[in-house]
């Protein structure tokens, strides 16, 4: 499937199986009723636009990756799906009740990007409060908090001043904010900006562990490794709209390179061949811009010409390089 | 438990973690040790003689008062000024306010949080300086529950209006602009005092417009006029009509209709808070 601009990009998300349209318009919170849906979503702030009509949706149980560069409305996407930011234009429903809706927050974890909790409380005293807010059973507090430390590797300093945690840290805690109550939303906004390697694989291994129990997860983040590494979809925004959403196939599978070690044909065998833009890249031979399916006739065509086949290495695009083509085409 | 209780009970957390409520004790055990000395050279000199004493300890009592009313209100606003756009700054209340709370229960939770502890400082430190007072003088102003009263009600009236700023301008540029208020309400009363005392209508209207946009001088006044003996009170309006210049000294109680007025206020200002921070974009 070839990965569609903005203007189609909804069509790309009912191909590759999310929710409908035609279900999230019941506006009721079904268990099929998708975890996050925006239609034309806008922000404007006094004469900046931010969002320009924003149109995605993530399915429950599903890691979706939110990816732009700095500046293309990520965070203001982020804050709109909380209530924290009015819309100016457009839809945003998040697991079946208008976005900001109070009794529906009661379901989200939510990271903030400028994640910094009380300094003057502990660890625990920090999810106490956020317990306390959720209105969760006081019963099931003490353990629940235990656990939700414990899970981010901060299980030794439940009992520590938050002012006295490193920004990893103090980065781990919030997670465990978000993750307090098992929501079923969980919005996570540059989560691993302050984690070293180790804090960053932790914190996919909890990515996945929170889609395992059928949570959404909503990943914010401009690091596309961490994209590929956990997002089941993903969706690029530039300059506040939707230029590609899709799993990470279909933006990576449209176009890929093969590199081939052939024996016994002249240099220039390749020039009528067609199928994929050549290049001569020292023993080895490039094919650009090759369709996966016509790797089998690439090869079958050497042999027929008597080529002698050492090696076919087929390369993928990074969602790096597609990432920066999406974004330099106009 | 509510929204309300748990904020309000963070809050005063917050106020008993960072010190502010041990760095209040601390200074003012020091104030009133130091006024209890004055009080007692005052009241033990032979140089003046009983008459004099009698009208110089319900006046330094009222100076003494007045230097913990301008501690109720600089707390006040020092409390109130980070409250909501601090919190905002720093992205502590991000995460707060995406828990299912509304934002009005925030907000009402830090009022009444730090209404709590101007309530507290109010009792004990009217408390302690009249106890001090009576015990190395034996004079007692004839209302001190009033007084802390009205003191309590002049910082919550400052710390309600710096709320409300606090609701959209930076935590500096709020407690710039509630300290430069609560002054100017002061001068204003000062002003009317004056017009009063030399009957200059225009400056008394100052100061009667002051004590309506602002009513802190307004409170001060009721609060100045519990401490005041009612012969002391007799004594000054019998002098020649300059001493109602004096800005600290109150020749009546407040009146019902100002009282009201100062209750709607209240209520109007808190609303306004409310509302403004329902509609910020955070």
């Amino acid at each position: 499937m070839s990965l569609s601009r903005s203007a189609d990009s909804i069509g790309i998300d009912r191909e590759a199986g999310s929710p409908a349209p035609a279900i999230v318009e019941s506006k009721t919170d079904s268990p099929v009723s998708p975890a996050v849906y925006t239609n034309e979503l806008r922000k404007d702030f006094r004469g900046t636009t931010a969002l320009r009509g924003l149109s995605m949706s993530v399915g429950r149980g599903e890691v979706f990756g939110f990816l732009g560069p700095n500046g293309a409305g990520k965070t203001t996407a982020v804050k709109l799906l909380l209530g924290l930011v009015r819309p100016s234009g457009g839809e945003a429903m998040v697991l079946g009740a208008p976005a900001g809706d109070r009794e529906t927050r009661r379901r989200i974890g939510y990271l903030p990007e400028l994640f910094r909790f009380q300094s003057w409380l502990t660890a625990t005293e920090v999810l106490a409060l956020h317990w306390r807010l959720l209105q969760l059973p006081k019963a099931a507090m003490r353990s629940a908090i235990a656990d939700s430390l414990r899970t981010v590797g901060l299980g030794e300093r439940s009992g520590d001043k938050v002012g006295t945690f490193s920004k990893g840290m103090q980065q781990r805690l919030g997670l465990a904010v978000a993750l307090l109550g098992e929501p079923e939303l969980v919005i996570l906004d540059e989560p691993t900006s302050a984690l070293d390697p180790v804090g960053r694989h932790d914190v996919r291994a909890i990515i996945r562990s929170v889609r395992d129990r059928g949570a959404a997860v909503f990943l914010n983040t401009h690091l596309l490794e961490e994209a590929e590494h956990v997002c089941d979809r993903v969706c690029v925004i530039d300059r506040g709209r939707s230029i590609a959403t899709g799993t990470l196939a279909d933006l990576l599978g449209g176009t890929s390179s093969v590199r081939l070690k052939v024996a016994g044909l002249e240099v220039g065998w390749w020039t009528d061949l067609g199928l994929a833009h050549f290049v001569l890249d020292g023993d080895w031979l490039l094919a650009e811009r090759i369709q996966p399916g016509q790797i089998p006739e690439l090869v079958a065509a050497i042999v027929a010409r008597g080529g002698l086949i050492d090696a076919v290495i087929p390369e993928h695009q990074t969602l790096e390089e597609r990432f920066l083509e999406l974004l330099a085409e106009p | 438990m509510n929204p309300i209780i748990t904020i309000a009970l963070l809050t005063l957390r917050e106020a008993v973690r960072r010190r502010l409520v041990a760095a209040c004790a601390a200074i003012t055990i020091g104030l009133v040790g130091l006024s209890a000395w004055g009080f007692d050279r005052l009241s033990h000199n032979h140089s003046i003689t009983s008459g004099e004493v009698s009208v110089a300890i319900p006046q330094a009592l009222i100076l003494f008062m007045f230097m913990f009313s301008f501690v109720v209100a600089l707390s006040a606003s020092a409390m109130a000024s980070p409250a909501i756009s601090g919190e905002v700054e720093s992205g502590v209340l991000q995460a707060i306010v995406a828990r299912p709370i509304r934002r009005s229960e925030l907000l009402l939770g830090k009022w009444l949080g730090l209404a709590t502890v101007l309530l507290a400082y109010s009792a004990v430190v009217s408390g302690l300086e009249v106890g001090v007072v009576d015990w190395v003088s034996g004079f007692v102003p004839p209302n001190p529950l009033v007084f802390a009263a009205f003191l309590f009600a002049e910082g919550v009236i400052l710390l309600t209006l710096t709320l409300l700023l606090s609701t959209r301008l930076s935590a500096i540029a709020t407690g710039v602009v509630a300290i430069a208020m609560f002054g100017a309400a002061w001068l204003g009363g000062v002003v009317g005092s004056l017009g009063a005392a030399f009957n200059i209508a225009s400056l008394r209207t100052i100061g009667q417009v002051a004590r309506y946009l602002l009513p802190t001088d307004g409170l001060w006044h009721g609060a100045i006029y519990y401490l005041e003996p009612h012969s002391f009170v007799a004594e000054r309006l019998s002098e020649a009509s300059q001493s109602s210049a004096n800005p600290f000294f109150a020749q009546a109680p407040p009146t019902w209709t100002y009282l009201v007025w100062v209750g709607v206020w209240f209520l109007v200002v808190l609303a306004a808070g409310l509302v403004s921070f329902e509609r910020r974009e955070l």
